[in-house]
Protein backbone atom coordinates (compact mmCIF):
# COMPACT_ATOMS: atom_id res chain seq x y z
CA UNK A 1 0.00 0.00 0.00
CA UNK A 2 1.17 3.78 -0.62
CA UNK A 3 1.57 5.97 2.14
CA UNK A 4 0.04 8.74 0.81
CA UNK A 5 0.32 10.67 4.17
CA UNK A 6 1.81 14.54 3.48
CA UNK A 7 5.25 15.00 5.63
CA UNK A 8 4.17 18.25 6.83
CA UNK A 9 0.59 19.47 6.59
CA UNK A 10 -0.60 22.70 8.21
CA UNK A 11 -3.92 24.41 8.52
CA UNK A 12 -4.67 27.88 9.42
CA UNK A 13 -1.37 28.57 11.20
CA UNK A 14 -1.24 31.67 12.98
CA UNK A 15 2.42 32.29 15.01
CA UNK A 16 2.31 35.68 17.10
CA UNK A 17 5.57 37.47 17.82
CA UNK A 18 5.07 40.43 20.46
CA UNK A 19 1.48 41.04 20.17
CA UNK A 20 1.81 40.86 16.33
CA UNK A 21 1.10 37.94 14.00
CA UNK A 22 4.38 36.59 12.25
CA UNK A 23 2.44 33.79 10.60
CA UNK A 24 -1.00 34.16 9.58
CA UNK A 25 -3.92 31.60 8.80
CA UNK A 26 -1.42 29.75 6.27
CA UNK A 27 -2.42 26.67 5.16
CA UNK A 28 0.15 24.25 2.79
CA UNK A 29 1.42 20.72 2.72
CA UNK A 30 4.67 19.44 1.90
CA UNK A 31 5.00 15.88 0.38
CA UNK A 32 7.12 12.85 1.13
CA UNK A 33 10.30 13.26 -1.08
CA UNK A 34 9.55 16.65 -2.06
CA UNK A 35 12.92 19.14 -1.67
CA UNK A 36 11.64 22.63 -0.95
CA UNK A 37 12.83 26.10 -0.83
CA UNK A 38 11.74 28.57 1.38
CA UNK A 39 11.68 31.89 0.67
CA UNK A 40 10.76 35.61 1.20
CA UNK A 41 11.80 38.79 2.53
CA UNK A 42 14.10 39.44 5.64
CA UNK A 43 11.65 39.78 8.24
CA UNK A 44 8.92 37.51 6.62
CA UNK A 45 8.84 35.12 8.94
CA UNK A 46 10.52 32.21 7.18
CA UNK A 47 12.29 30.83 10.63
CA UNK A 48 9.61 31.27 12.45
CA UNK A 49 8.10 29.26 10.31
CA UNK A 50 10.35 26.73 10.89
CA UNK A 51 10.56 26.61 14.52
CA UNK A 52 6.54 26.30 14.30
CA UNK A 53 6.69 23.27 12.08
CA UNK A 54 9.22 21.90 14.45
CA UNK A 55 7.50 22.69 17.59
CA UNK A 56 10.08 25.05 18.75
CA UNK A 57 7.47 28.17 18.87
CA UNK A 58 4.35 27.97 20.16
CA UNK A 59 1.30 28.22 17.38
CA UNK A 60 -1.78 30.47 18.26
CA UNK A 61 -4.03 29.00 15.93
CA UNK A 62 -4.10 26.14 13.33
CA UNK A 63 -2.62 23.15 13.41
CA UNK A 64 0.73 21.40 12.28
CA UNK A 65 1.11 17.65 11.25
CA UNK A 66 4.06 15.84 10.45
CA UNK A 67 4.45 12.28 9.30
CA UNK A 68 1.23 12.32 10.01
CA UNK A 69 1.12 13.23 13.64
CA UNK A 70 -0.14 16.39 15.28
CA UNK A 71 2.90 18.27 16.39
CA UNK A 72 1.95 18.42 20.15
CA UNK A 73 2.13 14.69 20.38
CA UNK A 74 4.60 13.85 17.42
CA UNK A 75 7.38 11.45 19.13
CA UNK A 76 9.63 10.56 16.49
CA UNK A 77 11.63 13.18 16.06
CA UNK A 78 14.42 11.04 15.60
CA UNK A 79 13.10 10.79 11.98
CA UNK A 80 13.82 14.82 11.99
CA UNK A 81 17.07 16.33 11.03
CA UNK A 82 17.52 20.37 11.44
CA UNK A 83 20.09 22.87 11.56
CA UNK A 84 19.51 26.10 12.74
CA UNK A 85 20.82 29.39 10.96
CA UNK A 86 22.65 30.00 14.55
CA UNK A 87 24.14 26.59 14.51
CA UNK A 88 27.68 27.63 12.83
CA UNK A 89 27.63 30.52 15.80
CA UNK A 90 28.68 28.45 18.46
CA UNK A 91 31.46 29.40 21.29
CA UNK A 92 34.73 28.47 19.32
CA UNK A 93 36.43 27.57 21.93
CA UNK A 94 34.01 24.17 22.70
CA UNK A 95 35.96 21.20 23.05
CA UNK A 96 34.13 19.01 20.77
CA UNK A 97 35.34 17.18 17.46
CA UNK A 98 33.66 16.63 13.94
CA UNK A 99 33.26 12.91 15.44
CA UNK A 100 31.97 13.82 18.77
CA UNK A 101 29.47 16.78 17.25
CA UNK A 102 27.90 14.34 14.46
CA UNK A 103 27.83 11.49 17.63
CA UNK A 104 25.43 13.96 19.50
CA UNK A 105 22.90 13.52 16.16
CA UNK A 106 22.56 9.90 17.65
CA UNK A 107 21.16 10.65 20.74
CA UNK A 108 17.52 11.07 21.45
CA UNK A 109 15.09 10.36 23.90
CA UNK A 110 14.99 6.36 23.27
CA UNK A 111 18.48 5.52 23.69
CA UNK A 112 18.52 7.95 27.09
CA UNK A 113 21.28 6.25 29.63
CA UNK A 114 22.20 4.07 26.86
CA UNK A 115 26.27 4.07 25.73
CA UNK A 116 26.59 4.52 21.95
CA UNK A 117 27.48 1.12 20.43
CA UNK A 118 29.64 0.22 17.55
CA UNK A 119 26.79 0.40 15.07
CA UNK A 120 26.54 4.16 16.53
CA UNK A 121 29.67 5.08 15.54
CA UNK A 122 29.62 3.26 12.22
CA UNK A 123 26.29 5.42 10.79
CA UNK A 124 28.80 8.32 12.59
CA UNK A 125 31.23 7.75 10.26
CA UNK A 126 29.22 7.14 6.87
CA UNK A 127 27.60 10.55 7.61
CA UNK A 128 30.48 12.29 8.02
CA UNK A 129 32.01 10.66 4.47
CA UNK A 130 28.67 11.50 3.05
CA UNK A 131 29.30 14.92 3.64
CA UNK A 132 32.69 14.56 2.32
CA UNK A 133 34.42 15.68 5.59
CA UNK A 134 36.49 12.41 6.56
CA UNK A 135 39.69 13.97 6.84
CA UNK A 136 38.36 16.61 9.03
CA UNK A 137 36.77 14.07 11.88
CA UNK A 138 39.51 14.35 14.39
CA UNK A 139 39.46 18.23 13.93
CA UNK A 140 38.51 20.17 16.66
CA UNK A 141 35.16 21.99 15.13
CA UNK A 142 35.89 25.61 16.51
CA UNK A 143 39.38 25.35 13.54
CA UNK A 144 36.59 24.58 10.63
CA UNK A 145 35.79 27.09 7.58
CA UNK A 146 32.39 28.43 7.95
CA UNK A 147 31.74 25.94 4.75
CA UNK A 148 33.08 22.88 6.76
CA UNK A 149 30.95 23.43 9.71
CA UNK A 150 27.83 23.83 7.55
CA UNK A 151 28.80 20.12 6.50
CA UNK A 152 29.36 19.53 9.68
CA UNK A 153 25.92 20.25 11.15
CA UNK A 154 24.66 18.48 8.44
CA UNK A 155 26.75 15.16 9.07
CA UNK A 156 25.00 15.61 12.61
CA UNK A 157 21.57 15.83 11.77
CA UNK A 158 21.68 12.81 8.81
CA UNK A 159 23.98 10.31 11.29
CA UNK A 160 20.04 9.83 12.79
CA UNK A 161 19.06 8.63 8.89
CA UNK A 162 16.29 11.37 9.30
CA UNK A 163 12.87 11.18 6.62
CA UNK A 164 12.79 15.19 6.73
CA UNK A 165 15.57 17.66 7.06
CA UNK A 166 15.41 21.42 7.62
CA UNK A 167 18.10 23.55 7.15
CA UNK A 168 17.77 27.49 7.86
CA UNK A 169 20.17 29.80 5.85
CA UNK A 170 22.82 26.67 5.41
CA UNK A 171 24.58 28.65 2.75
CA UNK A 172 24.98 32.09 4.30
CA UNK A 173 28.66 33.29 3.63
CA UNK A 174 29.71 30.41 1.37
CA UNK A 175 31.40 31.29 -2.03
CA UNK A 176 29.76 30.06 -5.10
CA UNK A 177 32.00 26.86 -5.42
CA UNK A 178 31.22 25.71 -2.51
CA UNK A 179 27.50 26.66 -2.24
CA UNK A 180 26.96 24.51 -5.82
CA UNK A 181 28.64 21.43 -4.08
CA UNK A 182 26.78 21.90 -1.10
CA UNK A 183 23.42 22.11 -3.01
CA UNK A 184 24.18 19.04 -5.17
CA UNK A 185 24.92 17.27 -2.31
CA UNK A 186 21.76 17.49 -0.58
CA UNK A 187 20.28 16.83 -4.03
CA UNK A 188 21.75 13.87 -3.79
CA UNK A 189 20.48 12.90 -0.22
CA UNK A 190 17.15 14.00 -1.58
CA UNK A 191 17.58 11.83 -4.92
CA UNK A 192 18.89 8.73 -3.71
CA UNK A 193 17.97 8.43 -0.15
CA UNK A 194 13.97 9.91 -0.67
CA UNK A 195 14.58 12.55 2.03
CA UNK A 196 12.51 15.41 2.31
CA UNK A 197 14.46 18.33 2.61
CA UNK A 198 13.32 21.98 3.33
CA UNK A 199 15.45 24.87 3.20
CA UNK A 200 15.50 28.33 3.93
CA UNK A 201 17.23 30.45 1.38
CA UNK A 202 17.84 33.63 -0.22
CA UNK A 203 19.14 32.28 -3.79
CA UNK A 204 15.92 31.93 -5.75
CA UNK A 205 17.97 30.55 -8.86
CA UNK A 206 19.06 27.53 -6.66
CA UNK A 207 15.73 27.25 -5.68
CA UNK A 208 14.19 26.82 -8.98
CA UNK A 209 17.24 24.97 -10.48
CA UNK A 210 17.52 22.51 -7.91
CA UNK A 211 14.09 22.01 -5.36
CA UNK A 212 10.69 20.73 -6.67
CA UNK A 213 8.32 23.10 -4.68
CA UNK A 214 8.92 26.55 -3.47
CA UNK A 215 7.01 28.36 -0.32
CA UNK A 216 7.23 32.04 0.05
CA UNK A 217 6.78 33.29 3.23
CA UNK A 218 5.92 37.14 4.13
CA UNK A 219 3.61 36.82 6.93
CA UNK A 220 1.65 34.63 4.87
CA UNK A 221 2.67 31.34 3.07
CA UNK A 222 2.17 30.87 -0.16
CA UNK A 223 2.96 27.72 -1.73
CA UNK A 224 3.81 26.27 -5.37
CA UNK A 225 5.37 23.18 -6.84
CA UNK A 226 8.41 23.99 -9.25
CA UNK A 227 8.10 22.85 -12.61
CA UNK A 228 11.02 22.42 -15.14
CA UNK A 229 11.90 26.10 -16.60
CA UNK A 230 9.31 28.33 -14.90
CA UNK A 231 9.02 30.50 -12.70
CA UNK A 232 5.72 31.10 -9.67
CA UNK A 233 5.56 34.61 -10.75
CA UNK A 234 2.46 35.05 -8.73
CA UNK A 235 3.56 33.47 -5.55
CA UNK A 236 6.91 35.36 -5.81
CA UNK A 237 4.95 38.29 -6.18
CA UNK A 238 2.41 37.70 -3.00
CA UNK A 239 5.56 37.15 -1.25
CA UNK A 240 7.73 39.78 -2.32
CA UNK A 241 5.55 42.69 -3.60
CA UNK A 242 3.74 43.59 -6.80
CA UNK A 243 7.05 45.18 -8.30
CA UNK A 244 8.78 41.88 -7.82
CA UNK A 245 10.06 40.18 -10.93
CA UNK A 246 12.98 37.44 -10.97
CA UNK A 247 14.61 37.04 -14.29
CA UNK A 248 15.42 33.34 -14.64
CA UNK A 249 16.71 31.24 -17.20
CA UNK A 250 16.62 27.55 -17.48
CA UNK A 251 19.98 27.61 -18.69
CA UNK A 252 21.13 29.34 -15.40
CA UNK A 253 20.82 25.41 -14.15
CA UNK A 254 22.98 24.02 -17.07
CA UNK A 255 26.84 23.57 -17.50
CA UNK A 256 28.22 25.00 -13.83
CA UNK A 257 30.46 23.93 -10.87
CA UNK A 258 29.69 19.93 -12.31
CA UNK A 259 31.38 17.92 -9.96
CA UNK A 260 31.89 14.01 -11.20
CA UNK A 261 31.68 12.61 -7.58
CA UNK A 262 28.34 13.45 -7.27
CA UNK B 1 49.18 19.85 63.34
CA UNK B 2 52.86 19.95 63.61
CA UNK B 3 54.81 19.47 60.45
CA UNK B 4 56.69 16.62 58.67
CA UNK B 5 60.11 15.71 57.34
CA UNK B 6 59.92 15.41 54.00
CA UNK B 7 61.85 12.36 54.41
CA UNK B 8 58.85 10.83 56.50
CA UNK B 9 56.77 10.89 53.14
CA UNK B 10 56.34 7.48 52.76
CA UNK B 11 55.95 6.66 56.38
CA UNK B 12 53.17 9.48 56.20
CA UNK B 13 50.50 7.67 54.02
CA UNK B 14 50.60 5.13 57.17
CA UNK B 15 48.55 7.57 59.19
CA UNK B 16 44.65 7.01 58.89
CA UNK B 17 43.82 10.65 58.76
CA UNK B 18 46.01 11.21 55.74
CA UNK B 19 44.54 7.90 54.00
CA UNK B 20 41.05 9.34 54.45
CA UNK B 21 42.12 13.05 53.21
CA UNK B 22 43.29 11.66 50.41
CA UNK B 23 40.15 9.07 49.16
CA UNK B 24 38.10 12.76 50.18
CA UNK B 25 40.43 15.05 47.99
CA UNK B 26 40.46 12.62 45.30
CA UNK B 27 36.49 11.98 45.10
CA UNK B 28 35.35 15.54 46.04
CA UNK B 29 38.41 16.44 42.98
CA UNK B 30 36.87 14.13 40.43
CA UNK B 31 33.49 14.91 40.41
CA UNK B 32 34.28 18.65 40.78
CA UNK B 33 36.23 18.31 38.06
CA UNK B 34 33.13 16.52 36.24
CA UNK B 35 30.39 18.81 36.97
CA UNK B 36 33.11 22.38 36.96
CA UNK B 37 33.91 21.75 33.23
CA UNK B 38 30.39 21.36 32.10
CA UNK B 39 29.50 23.90 34.08
CA UNK B 40 32.19 26.10 32.60
CA UNK B 41 30.93 25.32 29.11
CA UNK B 42 27.64 26.26 30.01
CA UNK B 43 29.11 29.75 31.09
CA UNK B 44 27.55 29.00 34.47
CA UNK B 45 30.78 28.84 36.28
CA UNK B 46 29.50 31.70 38.88
CA UNK B 47 26.72 29.44 40.05
CA UNK B 48 29.55 27.59 42.18
CA UNK B 49 30.20 30.85 43.94
CA UNK B 50 26.87 31.67 44.77
CA UNK B 51 25.30 28.24 45.57
CA UNK B 52 28.75 27.77 47.91
CA UNK B 53 27.68 30.80 49.72
CA UNK B 54 24.35 30.51 50.15
CA UNK B 55 25.28 26.81 51.66
CA UNK B 56 27.24 28.75 54.57
CA UNK B 57 23.33 29.29 55.68
CA UNK B 58 22.61 25.44 55.58
CA UNK B 59 26.00 24.59 57.28
CA UNK B 60 24.88 27.00 60.29
CA UNK B 61 21.53 25.95 60.73
CA UNK B 62 22.61 22.16 61.25
CA UNK B 63 24.99 23.17 63.74
CA UNK B 64 22.64 24.85 65.66
CA UNK B 65 19.86 21.80 64.90
CA UNK B 66 22.41 19.11 65.15
CA UNK B 67 22.53 17.30 62.11
CA UNK B 68 25.28 16.87 60.16
CA UNK B 69 26.28 20.31 58.29
CA UNK B 70 26.95 18.88 55.09
CA UNK B 71 23.50 17.46 54.99
CA UNK B 72 22.60 21.36 55.90
CA UNK B 73 24.52 22.57 53.35
CA UNK B 74 23.00 20.04 50.15
CA UNK B 75 19.57 21.15 51.56
CA UNK B 76 19.78 24.68 51.02
CA UNK B 77 21.97 24.36 48.34
CA UNK B 78 19.34 22.48 46.71
CA UNK B 79 17.00 24.67 47.75
CA UNK B 80 18.89 27.69 45.98
CA UNK B 81 19.25 25.92 42.90
CA UNK B 82 15.95 25.74 42.28
CA UNK B 83 15.23 29.25 43.93
CA UNK B 84 17.56 30.28 40.58
CA UNK B 85 15.85 28.38 38.11
CA UNK B 86 12.59 29.32 39.26
CA UNK B 87 13.55 33.19 38.83
CA UNK B 88 15.57 32.46 35.49
CA UNK B 89 12.53 30.79 33.99
CA UNK B 90 9.82 33.26 35.13
CA UNK B 91 11.71 35.99 34.00
CA UNK B 92 11.98 36.96 37.80
CA UNK B 93 15.68 38.10 37.38
CA UNK B 94 18.17 37.40 34.67
CA UNK B 95 20.91 34.25 35.34
CA UNK B 96 23.61 36.36 37.40
CA UNK B 97 21.18 38.86 39.33
CA UNK B 98 19.79 35.30 40.45
CA UNK B 99 22.18 34.30 41.52
CA UNK B 100 23.33 37.33 43.74
CA UNK B 101 20.06 37.42 45.20
CA UNK B 102 20.16 33.52 46.68
CA UNK B 103 23.41 33.93 47.55
CA UNK B 104 22.51 37.06 49.34
CA UNK B 105 20.09 35.45 51.24
CA UNK B 106 22.07 32.16 52.05
CA UNK B 107 24.59 33.91 53.66
CA UNK B 108 22.11 36.08 55.57
CA UNK B 109 20.51 33.10 57.04
CA UNK B 110 23.91 31.91 58.16
CA UNK B 111 24.74 35.14 59.65
CA UNK B 112 21.40 35.64 61.57
CA UNK B 113 21.79 31.81 62.66
CA UNK B 114 25.49 32.73 64.12
CA UNK B 115 23.97 35.49 66.26
CA UNK B 116 21.41 33.35 67.69
CA UNK B 117 23.41 30.51 68.86
CA UNK B 118 27.00 31.22 69.89
CA UNK B 119 29.33 28.53 70.74
CA UNK B 120 29.68 27.10 67.26
CA UNK B 121 31.99 29.98 65.62
CA UNK B 122 35.26 27.77 65.76
CA UNK B 123 33.51 24.47 63.91
CA UNK B 124 32.05 26.95 61.26
CA UNK B 125 35.28 28.65 60.69
CA UNK B 126 36.08 24.92 59.30
CA UNK B 127 33.50 24.84 56.67
CA UNK B 128 34.12 28.28 55.61
CA UNK B 129 37.98 27.38 54.60
CA UNK B 130 38.02 23.45 54.72
CA UNK B 131 38.83 20.96 57.26
CA UNK B 132 39.70 17.34 55.30
CA UNK B 133 42.44 16.12 57.19
CA UNK B 134 40.02 16.03 60.33
CA UNK B 135 37.70 14.23 57.93
CA UNK B 136 36.03 11.09 59.91
CA UNK B 137 34.62 7.60 58.91
CA UNK B 138 31.24 9.48 58.94
CA UNK B 139 32.12 12.32 56.72
CA UNK B 140 34.04 9.68 53.73
CA UNK B 141 30.81 7.64 53.70
CA UNK B 142 29.05 10.43 53.19
CA UNK B 143 31.32 11.70 50.61
CA UNK B 144 31.38 8.00 48.63
CA UNK B 145 28.20 7.79 48.93
CA UNK B 146 27.42 11.52 46.78
CA UNK B 147 30.56 11.13 44.57
CA UNK B 148 28.96 7.35 43.35
CA UNK B 149 25.55 9.09 42.56
CA UNK B 150 26.77 12.14 40.97
CA UNK B 151 29.97 9.77 38.70
CA UNK B 152 26.95 7.63 37.99
CA UNK B 153 24.49 10.35 36.66
CA UNK B 154 27.09 11.43 34.74
CA UNK B 155 28.67 8.69 33.39
CA UNK B 156 25.17 6.97 32.52
CA UNK B 157 24.03 10.50 30.62
CA UNK B 158 27.28 11.58 29.00
CA UNK B 159 26.00 11.87 25.89
CA UNK B 160 22.73 13.93 27.07
CA UNK B 161 24.51 16.33 29.11
CA UNK B 162 26.98 17.00 26.34
CA UNK B 163 24.21 17.55 23.76
CA UNK B 164 22.06 20.16 26.51
CA UNK B 165 25.46 21.73 26.84
CA UNK B 166 25.82 21.81 23.44
CA UNK B 167 22.89 23.30 21.67
CA UNK B 168 20.13 23.54 24.36
CA UNK B 169 17.34 23.51 21.90
CA UNK B 170 19.12 20.96 19.46
CA UNK B 171 18.84 18.40 22.01
CA UNK B 172 15.40 19.77 22.80
CA UNK B 173 14.03 18.99 19.70
CA UNK B 174 16.23 15.53 19.59
CA UNK B 175 13.64 14.54 21.67
CA UNK B 176 16.09 15.04 25.15
CA UNK B 177 14.04 16.16 28.04
CA UNK B 178 16.62 19.08 28.54
CA UNK B 179 14.02 20.71 31.44
CA UNK B 180 13.95 17.90 33.59
CA UNK B 181 18.22 16.85 32.86
CA UNK B 182 19.10 20.32 33.76
CA UNK B 183 17.11 20.44 36.43
CA UNK B 184 18.76 16.93 37.95
CA UNK B 185 22.31 18.34 36.67
CA UNK B 186 22.04 21.55 38.81
CA UNK B 187 20.55 19.30 41.94
CA UNK B 188 24.13 17.61 41.58
CA UNK B 189 25.88 20.78 41.43
CA UNK B 190 24.17 21.62 44.76
CA UNK B 191 25.21 18.31 46.28
CA UNK B 192 28.74 18.48 44.57
CA UNK B 193 29.31 21.85 46.11
CA UNK B 194 28.00 20.54 49.66
CA UNK B 195 30.83 17.47 49.32
CA UNK B 196 33.55 19.89 48.27
CA UNK B 197 32.40 22.00 51.26
CA UNK B 198 34.38 19.50 53.57
CA UNK B 199 37.67 19.47 51.15
CA UNK B 200 38.09 22.81 50.19
CA UNK B 201 35.61 25.13 52.24
CA UNK B 202 33.01 27.44 50.87
CA UNK B 203 35.16 30.65 49.73
CA UNK B 204 37.79 28.58 47.42
CA UNK B 205 34.97 25.62 46.55
CA UNK B 206 34.55 27.50 43.13
CA UNK B 207 38.63 27.25 42.42
CA UNK B 208 38.43 23.01 42.45
CA UNK B 209 35.24 23.30 40.12
CA UNK B 210 37.02 25.37 37.88
CA UNK B 211 40.47 25.28 37.33
CA UNK B 212 40.92 21.97 36.08
CA UNK B 213 38.36 22.14 33.71
CA UNK B 214 39.70 25.76 32.56
CA UNK B 215 43.33 24.47 32.17
CA UNK B 216 42.00 21.20 30.84
CA UNK B 217 40.68 23.56 27.95
CA UNK B 218 43.67 25.06 27.55
CA UNK B 219 44.50 21.45 25.79
CA UNK B 220 42.72 22.52 22.99
CA UNK B 221 41.80 18.55 22.52
CA UNK B 222 38.00 16.64 22.05
CA UNK B 223 35.94 16.70 24.52
CA UNK B 224 36.65 13.24 25.70
CA UNK B 225 40.21 13.82 26.25
CA UNK B 226 39.25 17.56 28.01
CA UNK B 227 37.47 15.83 30.50
CA UNK B 228 40.19 13.36 30.79
CA UNK B 229 42.65 15.88 31.72
CA UNK B 230 40.40 17.73 33.60
CA UNK B 231 39.84 15.15 36.13
CA UNK B 232 44.17 14.36 36.08
CA UNK B 233 44.59 18.30 36.80
CA UNK B 234 41.63 18.13 39.61
CA UNK B 235 42.84 14.68 41.35
CA UNK B 236 46.61 16.41 41.01
CA UNK B 237 45.88 19.02 42.31
CA UNK B 238 44.34 17.52 45.35
CA UNK B 239 46.75 15.13 46.17
CA UNK B 240 49.73 18.22 45.75
CA UNK B 241 47.75 20.26 48.45
CA UNK B 242 46.80 17.57 50.97
CA UNK B 243 50.30 16.49 50.68
CA UNK B 244 51.99 19.94 51.01
CA UNK B 245 50.05 21.14 53.00
CA UNK B 246 50.52 18.63 55.97
CA UNK B 247 54.52 18.68 55.14
CA UNK B 248 54.62 22.21 55.29
CA UNK B 249 51.85 22.76 58.14
CA UNK B 250 49.94 24.97 55.67
CA UNK B 251 46.35 25.54 55.01
CA UNK B 252 45.27 22.45 52.99
CA UNK B 253 42.14 24.85 50.90
CA UNK B 254 44.84 27.19 50.25
CA UNK B 255 47.12 24.67 49.09
CA UNK B 256 45.18 22.41 46.95
CA UNK B 257 43.98 26.33 45.21
CA UNK B 258 47.55 27.96 44.62
CA UNK B 259 48.06 23.92 43.23
CA UNK B 260 45.43 24.46 40.74
CA UNK B 261 46.54 27.78 40.22
CA UNK B 262 49.83 26.81 39.36
CA UNK B 263 49.30 23.78 37.17
CA UNK B 264 46.74 26.11 35.18
CA UNK B 265 49.36 28.63 34.77
CA UNK B 266 51.85 25.98 33.65
CA UNK B 267 49.41 24.58 31.32
CA UNK B 268 48.35 28.10 29.67
CA UNK B 269 52.15 29.19 29.45
CA UNK B 270 53.26 25.49 27.78
CA UNK B 271 50.28 25.87 24.89
CA UNK B 272 51.69 29.26 24.15
CA UNK B 273 55.02 28.29 23.94
CA UNK B 274 55.10 24.80 22.60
Amino acid sequence: MIDMEPMIEVKGLTVRRGNADAISNSTFSIEKGDYVGIVGPNGGGKTTLVLAMLGLLPKAEGSIKIMGQEIESFDQWEKVGYVSQFAINFDSQFPLTVRELVGLGRVNRRNMGRFRNKDDWTAVDEAIHLMGISDLANKRIGMLSGGQRQRAFVAKSLVSQPELLVLDEPVTGFDPVTQEKFFMQLANLNQKKGITILIVSHDLAAVFCRMSRVLCVNREVHSSAITEGTVPDEVLKRGYGEHFHFAFHQHQCQGVFIDEQF
Amino acid sequence: MSSFDVLDLPSLFQYQFLQMALVGGILAAVVSAWIGLFLILRKESMLVDGVAHTAFGGVAVGLLIGIDPMLGAMAVSAAAVLGITYMRRKGLAQSDAAVAVMMAMGFSLGMIVISMANGFNVELFSYLFGSILTIDNTDLTVLIALAVVIIGFMVFFYKEMLAITFDEDGARLQGIPVQAMTMAFNLLVAVTIALSIKVIGIILVVALMVLPGLTALQLKRSFKTTLIASTVFGVAAALLGIVLSVLFSVSTSGVIVFSAAGIFLFMAAYERLA
